[in-house]
C-alpha cells in the first residue's frame, strides 16, 4: 500500500493514530488520578468500537452485548484465580471466550432481523447471567475475589493496545470489499443477498470481532475492579451504554465511537456528586434525541451540514 | 413416599401460582402486543410503564388508602394520557405519512424508546428512591385440602383475563377495532376507507399504555414487596418473550404466552431453582423464533 497516499486519503485514521501515540508517550507522566479516568474513557471507547462492528456496520442492534463482557470477565477470573495465569494472558483468554461465544450466539441470533435480533440478544444476556450465578467453579454467584494490586500503567497500555487494534480493524473493514458488503446489508439485506453478498458469513465475521473485543474489554474491566462479581460483570447498563455511544457518535463511522464514548463518559464524572443514576437520565434523553432528530449521529451530522469536513472526518 | 407427595403438592401449588401469575403477565404483555401489532413499534420502555403503574398503585394506596384493585382504572386513565402523549411526542415524528413501516423506522423507534427507558427508570430512582416498597394487601385466601390460594391472586388473574377478552372484543367486533386492524394490515388501504391513520395509531398506543399500567397495578398484589424503580428490567424481557410466543398482534396469543411463561417460571423453580427457571423462560424465545416465528398459535 502506498504510504503517502494512505496519509492523504485517511486523515481520520491518522488523527486517531496521533491521538493514541500522544497518549502512549505521555503515559508514564500522567498523574494517577487522570490516568484512572483515562483508562475508563479508553475502556468505554473500546466497548463502543466493539459495538460499532455489529450495530454500526450492519445495523443489527444488540441489546445483550454485555454477555461477551461478562463471560470474558469470568474467563479472566477463572484462569487467573484457579490456574494462576498472568492477568495479561487472562485477557487473551477473555477475548478467546468472547470470540467463541460470539460465533455460537451469532450463528443462531444473526438469523433474526431488526427487533427480533435485539430481543434475542437481550434475553441471551439475561439467561447467561442467571446461568453463571449457579456455577460453583465461578463462585456460585458470590464472585471470584482476586487481589492483584493497583497497576494503572499496565491497565492503561493494555486497553491502549486493544483500542489501537480496534481502530485499525475498523478502518480495514470499512475500506475494503467487506465494507461494501456490510453497507449493502445495512441498507437492504435481501437486495445484498441477491447481488451475491454472503450476508450470513459477513455478519458472523464482524459479530465475532465484536465479541472478541468486548470479551477482552470485559476482562480488563474486572482486572481494574480486583475481582469478578456478577453484578458489575453482567451489568446490563454496559450493553445500553455501548449502544448509546455508537448512536450518539455515529453508526458505522471511524471517529464516531470515540466521540460517543466521550459524550457518554463525561456525564458519569460530572453527575457523580449530584445524584445516583442522574447521568443515565442525560444519556437516555440524548439517545432519544439522536434517534429521532439526528439519526446519523455526531459524525454523520457534521459530514452532512459542514461540507468542508466531508473529506476529512469519517 | 412422603417426599414424592411433597413434590406433587409443590408442583400443584406452583402450577396454580404460575397460572395466576401468567394471567397478569399476559395482561402486561398485551400492552406491548398492541403497540407492536398495531404500529409495528417495539416499545423498549414497556417495563418502565409497568413500573409506573405499580408506583401509581403504591402512592394511591399510601396517600389515599385505595384498594390496589381499585387503583387499576386510575392507572389505566393515566396510561391512556401517557400513551397519547408518547404517540404525538415520539412516534408521530417517525410514523407520520408512512405508507408502510420499514425496518429503518422500526429501528428508530426501538432506539428512541430505549433512550426513554434509560431516562425514566433513573428519574424514578431519584424521585421515588431505590428502596423496594409494597402494598400491604390481604384479601384472605381459600383452602382446598392442603393448598392455600390467596384470593387477591385469583381476583387479579380473573380481571386480567376479562380485560384481555374485552380487548379482543374491541378489536374484532367494533368499528374502532376494525379500523385499528385495518391500519395494522395496510395503511394506504385503510386511508382509502376513510380511516384517519394518526387517530387510530394514537388511540391504539393509548389503549396499550392503559392496559400496561393497569397490569402494573395488578402485579403489586402478587409481589408484596416487589416495587422498585428498576423492576421494568425484568418485566420488559418477560413481555417480549410472551409476545413472540403468542405472535405479535394476536391478543389470545398473549394469554397463551403468559400462561406458558408463568408455569415455566413457577413450576421450573421447584426443580431448577429461581435463576435457571428464569433463564429457561427467557431462552424459550430462541426456539420459537427459529421454528415458529409467527408464534405458537396457529
Amino acid at each position: 500500500m502506498n504510504f503517502g497516499r494512505l496519509l492523504r486519503s485517511a486523515p481520520t485514521l491518522w488523527g486517531l493514530a496521533g491521538f493514541l501515540v500522544v497518549l502512549a508517550v505521555w503515559g508514564p507522566w500522567i498523574p494517577t488520578f487522570v490516568l484512572t479516568l483515562l483508562i475508563n474513557l479508553l475502556l468505554f471507547a473500546s466497548l463502543a468500537y466493539s459495538m460499532n462492528f455489529i450495530a454500526g456496520l450492519t445495523g443489527y442492534v444488540s441489546f445483550g452485548h454485555v454477555v461477551f463482557m461478562g463471560t470474558g470477565a469470568y474467563a479472566w477470573g477463572y484462569v487467573v484465580g484457579t490456574f494462576g495465569w498472568h492477568p495479561l494472558a487472562g485477557i487473551v483468554a477473555g477475548a478467546a471466550v468472547g470470540l467463541a461465544l460470539a460465533l455460537g450466539i451469532g450463528s443462531v441470533a444473526l438469523r433474526f432481523r431488526g427487533v427480533y435480533f435485539a430481543i434475542a440478544t437481550l434475553v441471551t444476556a439475561l439467561a447467561a447471567r442467571n446461568i453463571i450465578l449457579v456455577i460453583p467453579a465461578l463462585g456460585d454467584g458470590q464472585g471470584i475475589i482476586l487481589n492483584l494490586g493497583f497497576e494503572p500503567l499496565t491497565w492503561f497500555y493494555t486497553i491502549w493496545v486493544i483500542l489501537g487494534i480496534q481502530v485499525g480493524l475498523t478502518y480495514w473493514v470499512t475500506h475494503g470489499r467487506i465494507g461494501y458488503g456490510l453497507r449493502a446489508i445495512k441498507s437492504d439485506e435481501d437486495a445484498a443477498k441477491a447481488l451475491g453478498v454472503d450476508a450470513a458469513r459477513l455478519k458472523l465475521f464482524v459479530f465475532a470481532f465484536s465479541g472478541l473485543f468486548a470479551g477482552a474489554a470485559g476482562a480488563l474491566n474486572v482486572w481494574t475492579l480486583s475481582g469478578v462479581f456478577p453484578e458489575p460483570a453482567f451489568d446490563l447498563l454496559f450493553s445500553l451504554q455501548m449502544l448509546a455511544m455508537v448512536i450518539i457518535g455515529g453508526m458505522g463511522t471511524l471517529l464516531g465511537p470515540l466521540l460517543g464514548a466521550v459524550a457518554v463518559y463525561l456525564p458519569h464524572n460530572y453527575f457523580l456528586t449530584v445524584a445516583v443514576g442522574a447521568e443515565f437520565i442525560v444519556i437516555g434523553i440524548l439517545v432519544t434525541f439522536f434517534a429521532l432528530v439526528v439519526p446519523q449521529g455526531i459524525v454523520g451530522a457534521l459530514r452532512r451540514y459542514v461540507p468542508t469536513l466531508r473529506g476529512i472526518i469519517e | 413416599m412422603a417426599d414424592a407427595s411433597v413434590i406433587v403438592a409443590q408442583v400443584i401449588f406452583g402450577l396454580i401460582r404460575g397460572i395466576l401469575l401468567g394471567c397478569v403477565f399476559a395482561l402486561i404483555a398485551l400492552g406491548l402486543n398492541l403497540v407492536w401489532g398495531i404500529a409495528k413499534v417495539v416499545n423498549i420502555a414497556h417495563g418502565e410503564l409497568v413500573m409506573l403503574g405499580a408506583y401509581g398503585a403504591y402512592f394511591l394506596n399510601l396517600f389515599l388508602g385505595f384498594n390496589p384493585l381499585l387503583t387499576a382504572p386510575i392507572d389505566a386513565a393515566l396510561g391512556l394520557a401517557a400513551g397519547l402523549g408518547f404517540y404525538f411526542a415520539i412516534l408521530h415524528r417517525e410514523l407520520r405519512g408512512k405508507e408502510a413501516i420499514t425496518l429503518q423506522s422500526e429501528m428508530v423507534t426501538l432506539v428512541a424508546t430505549f433512550g426513554l427507558s434509560l431516562a425514566i427508570s433513573n428519574l424514578a430512582n431519584i424521585a421515588f428512591t431505590g428502596n423496594f416498597v409494597g402494598i400491604p394487601f390481604d384479601a384472605g385466601s381459600i383452602e382446598i385440602g392442603f393448598l392455600q390460594i390467596p384470593l387477591a391472586g385469583i381476583y387479579v388473574a380473573v380481571l386480567s383475563v376479562v380485560i384481555i377478552s374485552l380487548t379482543h372484543v374491541l378489536l374484532n367486533r367494533t368499528y374502532l377495532g376494525n379500523a385499528i386492524r385495518a391500519y395494522s394490515q395496510d395503511i394506504p388501504a385503510a386511508k382509502l376507507m376513510g380511516i384517519n391513520p394518526t387517530a387510530v395509531a394514537a388511540i391504539g398506543t393509548g389503549l396499550a399504555f392503559a392496559v400496561t399500567m393497569a397490569g402494573g397495578a395488578f402485579l403489586t398484589t402478587l409481589f408484596p414487596t416487589g416495587i422498585n424503580p428498576y423492576m421494568g428490567a425484568l418485566y420488559a424481557p418477560i413481555s417480549y418473550v410472551i409476545v413472540v410466543l403468542g405472535g405479535p398482534g394476536r391478543m389470545w396469543g398473549s394469554l397463551v404466552g403468559g400462561l406458558t411463561l408463568g408455569i415455566v417460571i413457577d413450576v421450573g423453580q421447584i426443580f431448577l431453582g429461581v435463576e435457571i427457571a428464569y433463564a429457561v423462560a427467557f431462552l424459550l424465545l430462541i426456539p420459537v423464533l427459529l421454528l415458529r416465528p409467527e408464534g405458537i398459535l396457529r
